[in-house]
């Protein structure tokens, strides 16, 4: 009981003391706004990019082109020894033919028609090697070399280090940039609460000559660090809510996959949003409560 | 044989926590900045007395009551207040320590916006006390000062005596063994301050010890109490029943 009066006198303390400079207040809700709307970008940005690296790994594989007017048997026998292969998982022979319908559905997902102009054009035959892990990529490409039947050989390991780079390049850019913008937030709480501490110097003094508990003390402004948190981290989520389906179309064509892996993605980036809130808005407060409290 | 022991043992320290509200035993207070405020005091108060402290601005008064309410601690000797040694005290036992004296000042120190019966039941409030129980002596506290007619008023539509018998009040409400009052009538006219010191005389009546820091010779000189004056840190005398100057 004695508990709950104290969670009650703090929390409404906090309440107060959040209106009481509601100025002060609001913009620091508004620097965290702004932190955790970078950070759910940043999250999204990077969970786009992984869930891309994450398909492309899956899909480990070597293209290798043939060479024109090969026999169906000389075909078979190769695909028969790169079956043989250590690390070699499936392999699958693409015709011309099946290579042109790609192509046209490749423009046909653009919203294009593929016009050739009646041009007699004939692709390239190839097979597909999925790989089990990454790491064969080097030994089967240097196996396929070797056969005369091969053209040319492409691995996906060049794409997989691209991206790897750009979600360095990302990663680092940005944890760099919430970083900077978290010590901007973490200033901005640490200046409100020492302010609620000064607005309310009388009444501390008071609360210290009559007997109150450090508790009684000093939870009230970490609660009021803990609201600017909370309602920061509420107003992106609901910001996120609003923008996450009008970006999901812009979502697909850039990482060439639905970053909203159903609710759950979403459940997850908010409770991320929350919890930086709050123990932004803890920390805050508590070392303002630490340095302007001393007792 | 446990008995035994246990009497020897235990028997002093509850003659001093029972009997003796403050005892310093060469209680001194040297300030980071090397000023001495409080030199080898001596002092012990008996429950139930009522003090009068008396001194120059500089004296030490100051220093006398910070060390009391453990707002500072003694650089030499000991300090027992209501039963607890100062020095030994954990630091997050000084809020109860502190429960059990209240204290007044001249500028009253009300919450301006505020209303009587909040600014007594804030204190009551922030020690974690239940509306019930906050509904049930705050009546109490301002029927016995006086103020059960001016619950709603804030401070600024009281009188400086009625400011006081509020902060008296809030003062009170955990029931201490000592009452502090820092130059209580130091910003009140002369029939307000007898008024004052009446209540206090009432309050001391009903068990609590009471402690007066005053420049007011007038009240000191009529009383005839017990005076402790302090001068440049020393405790210069101690005399019961005696006037503001020394009379010999």
């Amino acid at each position: 009981m004695a508990f709950f009066r104290f969670i009650g006198f703090s929390g409404v303390r906090a309440w107060q003391g959040f209106w009481r400079n509601a100025m002060m207040s609001l913009a620091t809700t508004a620097t965290v706004i702004l932190m955790l709307v970078l950070l759910a970008g940043l999250f999204v940005v990077i969970s786009g990019l992984s869930s891309g690296l994450a398909f492309i790994e899956s899909k480990v594989a070597v293209t290798a082109r043939l060479v024109d007017d090969l026999s169906d048997a000389e075909r078979n026998s190769v695909i028969a020894e790169i079956k043989a292969l250590a690390g070699v998982k499936t392999v699958t022979y693409v015709s011309p033919e099946m290579a042109m319908e790609r192509l046209k559905q490749v423009y046909r997902d653009r919203g294009q028609e593929l016009d050739l102009g009646g041009a007699p054009i004939k692709l390239y035959s190839s097979i597909e090697i999925n790989l089990t892990e990454t790491k064969y990529s080097d030994s089967v490409g240097s196996a396929l070399s070797s056969y005369k039947e091969v053209a040319q050989i492409t691995t996906k390991q060049a794409d997989l280090d691209k991206l790897l780079g750009v979600i360095n390049v990302i990663r680092t850019v940005g944890v760099i940039a919430i970083v900077l913008v978290g010590l901007t937030v973490l200033f901005m709480i640490i200046n409100t609460i020492r302010i609620a501490v000064y607005a309310r110097a009388g009444e501390i003094e008071i609360m210290r000559l009559v007997g109150a508990s450090d508790g009684f003390i000093r939870w009230p402004f970490i609660l009021e660090g803990l609201l600017c948190g909370l309602i920061g981290a509420l107003v992106a989520i609901g910001l996120l809510a609003i923008v996450w389906d009008p970006i999901q179309p812009v979502m697909f064509s850039v990482f060439q996959m639905p970053v909203a892996v159903g609710a759950r993605f979403l459940a997850t980036l908010s409770g991320l949003l929350l919890a930086v809130g709050l123990g932004v808005g803890a920390l805050g407060s508590w070392i303002s409560v630490r340095s302007y409290l001393a007792a | 044989m446990t008995s035994t022991l246990l009497r020897t043992s235990a028997a002093p320290a509850e003659v001093i926590t029972a009997e003796r509200v403050i005892s310093m035993v060469d209680a001194g207070v040297t300030y980071p900045n090397g000023k001495v405020a409080l030199n080898d005091v001596n002092v012990d108060i008996p429950a139930g007395d009522f003090i009068f402290l008396v001194g120059a601005s500089g004296a030490g008064k100051t220093t006398f009551i910070r060390l009391l309410i453990r707002d500072v601690l003694p650089t030499t000797g000991h300090v027992m207040v209501a039963g607890s040694d100062l020095s030994r005290m954990r630091r997050r036992d000084v809020p109860k320590l502190r429960r059990r004296i209240g204290i007044v000042f001249q500028d009253f120190r009300l919450l301006p916006n505020k209303s009587v019966f909040e600014n007594v039941a804030f204190a009551l409030e922030v020690t974690g006390a239940s509306r019930g129980e906050i509904r049930e002596r705050v009546p109490q506290l301002l029927n016995l000062v006086g103020l059960q007619d001016h619950q709603s008023h804030l401070p600024t539509q009281l009188s400086g005596g009625e400011q006081q018998r509020t902060a008296i009040a809030r003062a009170l409400v955990h029931d201490p063994a000592l009452l502090i009052a820092d130059e209580p009538t130091g910003n009140l006219d002369p029939v307000t301050s007898w008024e004052i010191i009446q209540l206090l005389i009432h309050i001391n009546a009903m068990g609590t010890t009471v402690l007066m820091a005053t420049h007011n010779q007038e009240i000191v000189n009529a009383m005839r109490r017990r005076v402790l004056a302090l001068e440049n840190g020393n405790l210069v005398r101690d005399e019961s029943g005696a006037a503001y100057e020394r009379e010999y």
